[in-house]
This record gives C-alpha cells, structure tokens and sequence, in this order.
C-alpha cells in the first residue's frame, strides 16, 4: 500500500522525536517563551500577544499586565537620562574605575526587575503553577513561563539572597 | 576577552592587541620622559598634564575595549530551541519599524539572532549590536564596549551605526544626535552571561493550583487545598473549565461543529452536580442534551485524579481531546457509564480504578504511550503537535497522518466524533476504552508520579537549564538546506512542479480517453507508445506496461471501452513518458487507479507499476484539460477512497507549489518556479509590492509598499 506507507513512516518519526523531547526534558514543565518584540528597534521590550498555552493558566489581563510593567522597566533601564549621562562622565573622569565600586544605573533596575519577577512568582504565578524567569538568564532574549504540568511535583525556586523560601 | 568554551591559548591571537597596547604606552612613555621636560619649560606646565589626561583616557578606554565583554549572548539551552532547531526555517522575518528585518538562525548558539546581532567566528560567540571583531583591541565590538571603542579611536563620528546601512533604510537610526547620544550616554548595558546562581530557595510552586476559570467561578466551589476528596469536585469543575477550553479552541481553530452549542449547556450543567457522587453523574447524564457532543467531553473525568489541575490546552485535554478525536467509540463508553468516572477520585489515587477496558491491542498501549509523550510536546508547542495517535481499531490510517501534520486537528477530531457518535449511538462494546490510554499515560508517568516524588530532594531550580552556569558545549544545529543555493532549489521546484504537472496530464489524458476525442486508435497508440519506449531506462515500469498493453489489446480488440481506453492510455503515457525524477508513489497510484475499474483481474500488472519508479514524461500531445474533469472522470470510475485521496492531494499541489522542502518556508519554495535563481531577496515572496533595499553588507530589507 504505498500510499500508507508515508504515514508509517510520519509516526515513526513522530515516536523518535517524542523519545528526543522526553530525553530533554528532565521536569515534567512545558516551558512557554515568550519572545521580544523588535518592532521599536532594539530596545528591550517583550511582546505582549498572549501565548495560546497560557490560554487556561492564567488570565489574560495578568498576563498582559505582567509583561507590560517588565517593558516598562527595561525601558527605564535603558533610558537615556541626566542620570546616565553623569554616570558615564563620571566614569570616563575617572578612567572607569568608578565600575568596581558603583553598579551601573542598568543593574539597578535589573535588580529591581528581579525583585518583581520574584514577587510576580510568589504572589501570582506559582499558585497558578506557572513559574516566571528572569530573561536576563536567557540573554534578555526571550521570557519564560515554566509551567508545571502535574500536580505531583513541587518546583522550589530561587529567588534573591536574603529572602525567606518560605511562602 | 570573554573565551568560549573549547578555545585554547592561542599565542598569534595576541599579537596585534599587544603591538597596539606596546606602541601605546612605549611611545606615550617615550614622549613624557624625553619630549615633555623640554616642553613644559618651553611652552607651558600644563602640556603634560594635558597629554597625561588624554593619555590616560586613551588607555582606559583602551583596556575596556579590550577586556569588556561587548555583549555576548549565552547559548541557548535546549528546552528553548528544540523546536527550531529541526523545523524551523533559517531565517524568520521580523518587523521593526515597518521596515521586514531578517532574523537568521545561528546553528551555534541555537537561536534566531536579534536585529544587529552577529555570530563572531573568532570568538565563537553571538554578540549583540555586533560592530566588528578587532584584532586590535583582541576583542568583538559590540553593544557594551563600543562606546570605549569609539572614544578610543574617536574617529567613526560619522558613522554611529553599522556599515550594512550605509547604502539603504537604516529602521535602527535615532537621527544623528539621537545615535551619538545613544553611543556615549546610554546607561551600560549588563552582562548576559552571569555568575552562578548564589539564591536561596524563595517561590514554591505546591499544587493546588489556581485557574483562572476557578476564579472566575468562585461561588459554587471553594479549593481546599488539604482535602483530596473534593480536588474531585474541584477536578470536574476544572475539567469542565477545561471543557470550555476545548469548546472555545475548536471555534477558534476550526469550521463551526454542530455540537458546539451542547457543549456548552452540557458545561452548565456540569456546573450543578456536587463533589463526587454517583448520582452527580447520573444528573450529569440526564441533564445533558443527546447529541454525542456531550460524550466527547466525558473522557476528562477519569484522568482528573491524575491531574485536575492541569490547563486543557496541555496535558487533560489532551487525552480527552485525543481520545474524542481519534475515537467517538471511546466516548460512547463513558456515555454508558457515566458512574465509573467520578468515584474513581479516589484520594491519592493514580486512576486507582478505571472500567477494565477490553482487550488493549500493543498498538492502542503504544498510541497511549505516544500521546502522552506527546502531551508534552503538544503543550511545550503550543498544541500544535498534539499528534493524534491511532487509536482507532479500524484503519483510520490517513486521519493519524492528516493530524499529525495538522496545527490545528482538534476540529478534524470533534467533526469525525460527533458523525460517529451519529452512527453508533449506543453500542459500547467491543470498543477500546479510553481509560486505557490513560492507563497507559499511568504506566508510563509512574516513574514520575510516585506519591514519594513529591518528598524527593528538591528538583533543581529552573536556573539549571539557563546557561548561566556556564555555557555547556553543545552541537550546532543540523545543516539548513533552504536558501543554501537558490539555483538548486529552484530546479528541485521546478522539477516537482513538472511531475505535478505531468501527473495532472496523465489525468487528463484519460479524460481525453474518455472523450475519445483526439485519438483514433488508443489501443493501437499506446501499443505503439509501449513497444518504442520498452527499452527506457525505466525498465521494469515499462516493461509492466508494455506488457500488459499488449495484453490488453488484443484481449480489447476494437472495444472502445472509455474506462479500457483510459487505463491504456494511462498506462501508455505513463510508459511513452520520458524518464524523469522519480516522484511520489501518488503518481503511480494515479495511473493504477485508472485501471481498477475496467480491468479488475488485473492486479498483478497494477502492483509492480506502482511499486517501480514511475516515469511520467510529458504527453506526446500537450493536454491542456482542466483539471477538474480529469477528476471527475477519475471519481466517477473508479473506487472511491484511495484515487480521490490521491487526486485531492495532488490537486491542491498543482494548484499551489508545493509548500515544503526540506523544512524550507513557504515563501522560499514559492519562489523558485517563479523566477530561475530568485533574486537576493531570501524572505517569501510577498502578494504585496515589495521594495528590496540592499546594504552594503549584503543584508537585504524589505520594505513592503
């Protein structure tokens, strides 16, 4: 039968490829990226289009929510203000030596992000089952959404030094 | 100098960084010990102070040049990119600006490269804003350390972006105290590639978890995260969530399917019934409209013990849509016995017990196996592999491959349910059960799911599989053939389109046959075709042919059978053709399912032309006959399911070129039978006007008028 004999061949292929994704994946987590949006150019933003496999995890508004207060501080990250332009003449009068002691206006905000996306998780998104990463992990090229298929596993999470794991 | 992984010291590297740093300091060194005494007497004392300042803002925008990282990307980890990586094509096209920027995917680092980032191959890295690699300085030029660059060279003024857009619309320009501005002032971006992860424990994601149809229905039932025994309540009500999600999914994906409005009340009515009881099903039962539309979203229940909480779109509906789709049947049972479901909500209880199914053929476990390996990929993909595996017991050997490829099968599977719900209203037996692919789902997640899992040390956090922890050494990705050379694929298309095209003259052939129009004497034509053409290079199918021409002519005589002379005349010109490529299977079962109808005993002739590679050279006259009623000449005679199959796939091939090769957009395979090597534009051709900007550096925009 040779017309049957593409799809025998189509699920073979799909059982060796489903075998390749369970070898991948070690959590029973899908993960949900979420991608940046160029459309401005390259400034850090992220696209607020909501992800179909979000679809029954969470709310729309929440997430949009979410993603639109992240845009809003990495746009504030990279604002070209009196504040980073003193830092950078600051730092070329004293031949960048003020780096080792100083973090940039940047890494502040980035700190602040953190902070935010560890709060997010906490108050939002982990009684969801959803787990939000920092894209600065990932090179600030893509945000994900860990989330956690079944209800029998527990994901413990990293969050900021200092803080109480407990929740 | 951030160094990849892999690199070794390599002493030649270092050579122009440190010329330039020795001339640097040697010759700086050289004027303020000989030169400078005799100027600050001679001119003034502030020249040296003066040539020290520059010399030390040279020197340090020197070193941060050189030592800073310009804006490496991390490596990509796997969970990311395992989709693109196989399928995907090699560039993606983004829009910034209005102006259709092209992302292309770099095999080493396993991602789609922003806009203006660039894979520098001396340091074996992605680098942001990419400039250059200086050998100078021993480093990439990029978003970070330009700035330093540029002070130190204080020379490149004029020319704040890249090179590429010298020549063509630059979307990235902020005007030219905007650029300079945004070169000297910006805060300094921060390092992607970040220490290890040094964070205490903090969020804890501990099921229950919250779904947003929970919230929204607040009232009837309240989460109580300690009892199990109403997570079976809350399990139905969420299922029943998740039945909304499958009822909205198909109306968005798919043709609107009559049972659509029941499910809806059918949802309502799920609503009403409290936590776990018999008769809550039973009112479920009654209550609920008699379209089979209801059935398909009983299968939800019994894998609710297993995870009540999981969204529909990833791993409960999946089942439930799999087990609707392929197989209404598997519902039916669940409409025969509504009670087994609910009390299987067992506290703890993996599906503890489930209605024993009949007799699970290895295949039904296998497809269970393989759909709830694909659960996973299906919500990692966003539900577009949620492949369907065969589960029915008869052939339904096309759906599985029709799903499979389909992004959007739910609405195939809800259509094929509801009509066969139709059909069989009420006979369970001798059905397969769903719960066995649920069953199989248990025995297969076991491993996983063991109520001890949950005390196991804790899993790693997510940050493992970021690539902070250092970049792990991975393969580049698979060799992309698109776009790889536009000449070769465009003969590779233009040679499909000719066996497309040939197919459907083959067709219309015996529709000339048919019509008895233009031959006189097919018999004796194809007769002739046969004995010229015997010795082609394709043997073995001329010779079937031949062969049985010869036999069937005599045996016809002067029958002008239309059909006969159709299967002779296919058989001919599938003969006479001149050797080509070899194509699909598709176009010998074209011309073998001419034959059937006349000539049943002949199934032996027909066997060995299908299976040799069929040569479908070009009519001796061009047809020009409309497709269609070579297809409707083909539906008429001849059995049903294989041949339309057949002929419905190949239309909507000619009718449109073929869509994929080799994983190729779209766009791309458009673009070869349209013009010989397609111009440097690599992006699909657009139905819109498009105007192509070239810049200097090769890259190509595409501005869409």
């Amino acid at each position: 039968m040779t017309q049957y004999r593409p799809q025998e061949d189509l699920s073979k292929r799909f059982w060796v490829h489903n075998l390749q994704e369970l070898r991948r994946s070690a959590s029973l987590a899908t993960k949900v990226f979420i991608q940046r949006d160029y459309s401005d150019g390259t400034i850090c933003q992220f696209q607020t289009k909501f992800p179909p496999e979000l679809d029954s995890r969470i709310e729309r508004q929440l997430f949009e929510e979410t993603v639109k207060t992240l845009n809003s501080f990495y746009a504030e990250a990279e604002k070209i203000g009196g504040s980073s332009y003193l830092e950078g003449c600051l730092a070329c009068a004293t031949a960048y030596f003020i780096f080792l002691c100083m973090e940039t206006h940047y890494e502040k905000v980035l700190k602040k992000i953190s902070r935010y996306i560890q709060e997010q998780n906490e108050k939002i998104f982990a009684p969801r089952g959803l787990l939000l990463t920092d894209p600065v992990e990932r090179g600030m090229r893509v945000v994900s959404f860990l989330a956690v298929l079944c209800e029998g596993t527990e994901l413990l999470t990293s969050g900021l030094p200092g803080e109480d794991p407990q929740k | 100098m951030p160094r990849s992984p892999g690199t070794r010291l390599k002493p030649a590297k270092y050579i122009p960084v440190a010329t330039a740093a020795a001339l640097l300091v040697g010759s700086s060194t050289l004027f303020f010990v000989f030169t400078c005494p005799w100027l600050t007497r001679a001119v003034s004392p502030a020249v040296p102070v003066y040539n020290g300042i520059i010399f030390l803002f040279v020197l340090a925008n020197f070193s941060m040049a050189t030592f800073m990282d310009p804006g490496v990307f991390p490596r990509a980890d796997e969970d990311e990119d395992k989709e693109d990586d196989f399928r995907a094509p090699l560039y993606k096209n983004v829009d910034v600006r209005g102006i259709q920027v092209r992302m292309k995917w770099c095999a080493t680092c396993h991602f789609y490269r922003p806009p203006r980032c660039s894979h520098c191959s001396v340091c074996d890295n992605c680098v942001e804003d990419f400039d250059h690699h200086c050998p100078w300085v021993n480093n990439c030029i990029g978003r970070r350390n330009y700035r330093y660059f540029f002070l130190f060279l204080l020379s490149l003024s004029a020319h704040m972006v890249t090179g590429k857009f010298r020549g063509g619309v630059n979307p990235f320009t902020r005007g030219c105290y905007g650029n300079v501005e945004h070169v000297l002032c910006s805060p300094l971006a921060p390092r992607y590639v970040v220490e290890p992860p040094r964070l205490p424990l903090a969020a804890r994601l501990k099921p229950p978890f919250l779904r947003p149809e929970l919230l929204e229905r607040a009232a009837p039932l309240k989460v109580k995260l300690s009892d199990n025994g109403l997570k079976a309540g809350l399990g139905r009500s969420k299922s029943k969530g998740s039945l909304d999600r499958l009822d909205e999914k198909p109306l968005d994906l798919g043709p609107p399917l009559p049972p659509k409005a029941e499910a809806s009340t059918f949802g309502g009515d799920l609503q009403t019934p409290r936590p776990s009881s018999a008769e809550s099903a039973l009112s479920v039962q009654r209550t609920s409209p008699p379209t089979p539309a209801m059935y398909k979203f009983r299968p939800a229940f019994p894998s609710g013990p297993k995870a009540p909480f999981c969204g529909p779109g990833e791993q409960v509906p999946g089942p439930d849509s799999l087990t609707l789709g392929e197989d209404s049947i598997h519902s039916l049972d669940f409409a025969s016995e509504p009670s087994l479901d609910l009390p299987d909500y067992t506290p703890g209880g993996l599906h503890a017990a489930y209605p024993p199914s009949p007799p699970l053929s290895a295949a039904d476990t296998f497809s269970g196996a393989l759909r709830s390996l694909s659960l996973k990929a299906a919500s990692r993909r966003g539900g577009d592999h949620m492949a369907l595996q065969p589960l029915r017991s008869e052939g339904g050997a096309p759906t599985p491959h029709r799903s499979i490829f389909a992004p959007h099968a739910l609405p195939n599977r809800n259509g094929s349910l509801s009509y066969d719900s139709l059909l069989n209203p009420g006979s369970p037996s001798g059905h397969t059960c769903p719960a066995h692919p649920s069953a199989g789902m248990a025995s297969y997640r076991s491993p996983y799911l063991h109520p001890g899992a949950v005390g196991d040390p804790p899993r790693p956090p997510p940050r493992s599989f970021s690539p902070v922890l250092g970049p792990r050494p991975r393969e580049p990705s698979p060799v992309r053939y698109d776009n790889l050379s536009r000449t070769i694929m465009a003969s590779i298309q233009e040679r499909k389109d000719r066996e497309e095209r040939e197919r459907l003259l083959r067709s219309q052939a015996d529709s000339l046959f048919g019509d008895s129009g233009v031959y006189d004497a097919p018999s004796s034509y194809s007769l002739q075709q046969a004995s010229a053409l015997s010795e082609g290079p394709r043997g073995p199918a001329l010779r079937y042919g031949s062969r049985d021409d010869l036999v069937a002519g005599p045996g016809f005589g002067g029958a002008r059978n239309p059909a006969l002379q159709t299967s002779l005349s296919s058989l001919s010109s599938a003969v006479s053709r001149a050797p080509r490529t070899s194509s699909s299977s598709l176009q010998a079962d074209l011309a073998n399912n001419n034959a059937p109808g006349p000539r049943p005993g002949s199934g032996s002739h027909r066997s060995p032309v299908r299976q040799g590679p069929p040569s479908p050279p070009s009519t001796p006259r061009s047809p020009s006959y409309a497709g269609p009623k070579a297809v409707a000449f083909i539906h008429t005679d001849l059995p049903e399911s294989p041949p339309s199959l057949a002929m419905q796939r190949d239309h909507p091939q000619l009718k449109t070129p073929p869509s994929k090769l080799n994983g190729q957009s779209p766009g791309l395979a458009r673009l070869g039978p349209a013009a010989g090597p397609p111009g440097p534009s690599a992006s699909p051709a657009r139905h819109t006007l498009v105007k192509k900007v070239s810049g200097v550096g090769g890259t190509t925009y595409e501005i869409s008028v």
